[in-house]
């Protein structure tokens, strides 16, 4: 008994109730509402029954009905297109932001930390700032255009079905290029600045130490910016609750926003969960994916 | 109008005083809403007054947003920690009582001298009806008509005594009335892709013998097509499309729209904003002669089936019914059965909601509204944004809906 207790108090065994302790958390806050969610995607599910786990099995139902729903292959289009542009302009911008403030210039330090603001407004406040900017009949950006001649007739940036995607997508764009330089700062302060002294010394020119240097030391760097992004902008969902609530016509509609609107607009949870499934094993491929490119950087 | 409440308070101060007798032991009461405790927040002034005239019972208020209202009443019902008393939005009725998670009043309702279901408008008494019996009182309710600026009418030659009366009619008022040049479109309203452009579209559609059940009817299609031809031509702001109602109100508001279509909840509003001249028209329809339609808003107060305290709740539900007289002056709701209004605020308002309150149709009532009102806003989408025709649009409608309420 007392081997035990001390045990507990200082060695293997208070090793063991850390590690419980976290586990415990990680089960409770994570895999369990997870678990619960991949469940309900198989079961019927109506509010009346959404406490109990034990609930009529449905196979594989709510997923045949997402796909056979007109609506499934437009809105999973409208996700790729959204994520592959908020990422490839994030993580350009925020990279070549980050890459212009490791210069040494006066006043760099603290023009870095102002374009913080954008990261430090909630996206709801965010959101409402857009959604003044992209109004059509008195939206800044139509004022701005029109006064300058650049347009003659009102855009309507967010009605308009074939532009409502891309509103949206350039306000998350600018909502997450903060995040992407912060994170980009850090990889290049890491890189010796010796190396570079020294590539200079050989004559390699700014291209090619920035394809051969820079590039390669921030691999990992990059791939946890990418990772994260990708998980970051399938969260992302107060833009379109704020802009465009996934409309007109669900032409700016992507999934977490459906799946969130089939489950509390609908009351179909069923499906809404489904649709979450979905995402999430799309999730645990980039979360691999990150997990690979930070274990690397431990060998490296 | 003071002494008429007052009669009212004492009337029902009195029946409320014999009930009250049976039960000596403190009671609370945990009541569900979406007032605002600043201004006039109708239970919070209700709760009070209630409380002083029964000291025996402790009224506790819990504020939901209107948005969260679904989110956090399935949670509640969920968990078993629904309030005893909660606000339910009227299309949201019948889903909860067909399931079971309101409290059946017929039998209070049966010894009740305060309130005579009876006499309550047929909209609103369809919605806390289900199966015959009655699971909660309205509160209140609100209705659409046509709001218009008298003032540009008069600068485009229009007589402002004459709104348009029919639906062809206010195509051509506000094709007139809208002007590019000067930012003014002549008209505004919601095609909202939710709940709020089903809202909107319906009494189109029911004035032209459609309703939900029968959404790809000639008469819907021609509604639609009518919208589809406002947008197009722009006469309604593209944006309509996304924006709610009150969004929408604020351009006529602001002279950026000629006429626009919503509630009397715009009333306080539009008095401090509106520096025009602005009148209230009912709804218009499509022949000089057919039957109007109106939609039905606002909701009911509903006592949960898990309450400990059934009679006390009911006693609250009375009390809140029996202050109807005052909803409109106080709370800018149309009183949902008939009651005399001494010295109502904005008059002319007042008697065209009060002529429209006779032809609100409830949304369904359906215990699948959620169900059926998705397809609807969809179609209208569709239609609009010319993804498919206004027939074919509404055809798929159909479909969802027959799947839905014939299963």
């Amino acid at each position: 008994m007392s081997a035990l207790l001390r045990s507990v108090r200082d060695g293997r065994g208070f090793d063991g109730v850390l590690a419980l302790l976290a586990l415990a958390y990680l089960f409770v806050f994570s895999a369990f509402p997870l678990i619960y969610n991949i469940a309900m995607s198989f079961q019927e599910v109506d509010m009346f029954s959404l406490a109990s786990l034990i609930r009529p099995f449905v196979g594989l139902a709510n997923y045949q009905t997402l796909f056979s729903n007109p609506d499934f292959w437009p809105i999973m289009w409208n996700t790729t297109v959204f994520v592959a542009l908020c990422i490839t302009f994030q993580l350009a911008i925020g990279f070549g932001l980050a890459l212009f403030f490791q210069q040494d210039f006066v006043g760099a330090s603290y023009l870095r930390g102002l374009f913080l603001a954008a990261w430090i407004i909630p996206a709801l406040v965010a959101g409402a700032i857009w959604k003044w900017i992209f109004a059509g009949d008195f939206g800044v950006l139509n004022y701005l255009l029109i006064s300058s001649g650049l347009i003659n007739e009102k855009i309507f940036w967010l009605s308009t079905p074939a532009l409502s995607l891309y509103s949206v997508v350039l306000a998350n764009i600018w909502l997450g290029i903060p995040f992407n330089m912060i994170l980009l700062s850090v990889g290049l302060a890491g890189i010796p600045k010796d190396m570079y002294e020294a590539a200079a010394l050989d004559g390699a020119g700014a291209w090619k130490r920035f394809f051969y240097m820079t590039l390669p030391m921030m691999r990992s760097t990059i791939g946890a910016v990418l990772s994260l992004g990708i998980i970051f902008t399938l969260q992302q969902f107060d833009l379109f609750a704020s802009l465009t609530q996934g409309g007109p016509a669900n032409s700016s509609n992507v999934a977490q926003y459906w799946s969130w609107q089939l489950s509390f607009q609908n009351y179909d949870i069923a499906t809404g969960s489904a649709v979450s499934v979905l995402m999430l094993g799309f999730v645990i491929v980039v979360a691999f994916l990150y997990v690979r490119s930070t274990r690397q950087e431990h060998q490296a | 109008m003071a002494k008429f409440a007052k009669t009212i308070l004492l009337g029902a101060a009195g029946a409320l005083a014999m009930t009250a007798a049976a039960s000596a032991e403190p009671v609370e009461l945990n009541v569900w809403t979406i007032d605002r405790q600043a201004d006039p927040g109708y239970v919070y002034v209700m709760a009070d007054e209630f409380q002083k005239l029964h000291p025996d019972i402790k009224i506790n208020i819990k504020r939901v947003e209107f948005a969260d209202w679904a989110n956090d009443m399935m949670r509640a019902v969920a968990t078993g920690t629904t309030p005893d008393i909660g606000y339910v939005d009227n299309p949201n009725m019948q889903f909860l009582s067909s399931k079971g998670a309101l409290l059946d009043i017929t039998p209070y309702l049966a010894e009740s001298k305060i309130v005579d279901t009876s006499k309550i408008y047929p909209g609103p008494l369809s919605t806390i009806t289900w199966d015959g019996k009655i699971y909660g009182l309205p509160r209140g309710s609100n209705t659409l008509a046509l709001y218009y600026n008298a003032d540009m009418f008069k600068a485009a030659g229009l007589d402002p005594d004459k709104p348009p009366q029919t639906w062809q009619e206010l195509y051509e008022t506000a094709k007139k009335l809208t002007d590019p040049a000067k930012n003014v479109y002549g008209l505004a309203f919601s095609a909202n892709g939710n709940e709020e452009g089903t809202f909107q579209f319906l009494p189109w559609a029911q004035s032209a013998g459609a309703d939900y059940d029968n959404i790809a009817a000639d008469g819907a299609v021609k509604a639609l097509e009518l919208w589809q031809k406002i947008i197009d031509e722009k006469i309604a702001s593209p944006d309509t499309l996304i924006r709610g109602q009150y969004d929408s109100m604020a351009t006529f508001n602001a002279q950026n729209a000629a006429m626009g279509i919503s509630g009397p909840w715009e009333l306080p509003r539009m008095s401090k904003d509106a520096k025009f001249d602005f009148r209230v028209a009912t709804l218009p329809v499509w022949n000089l002669g057919d039957k109007p339609a109106s939609a039905l808003g606002e909701g009911n107060n509903a006592i949960f089936a898990k309450t400990q305290h059934p009679k006390e709740a009911f006693m609250f539900l009375e009390y809140l019914y029996s202050q109807m007289p005052r909803v409109w002056n106080e709370f800018g709701f149309v009183p949902s059965y008939p009651v005399e209004v001494k010295d109502p605020k904005w008059p002319a308002a007042y008697a065209i909601f009060v002529e429209s309150m006779q032809n609100a149709r409830a949304r369904g009532p359906s215990p699948d509204w959620a169900k059926i009102s998705t397809p609807i806003s969809t179609a209208i989408q569709q239609a609009l944004t010319h993804k498919t025709d206004a027939k074919t649009a509404l055809t798929e409608a159909q479909a969802k809906i027959d799947a839905v309420i014939k299963k």
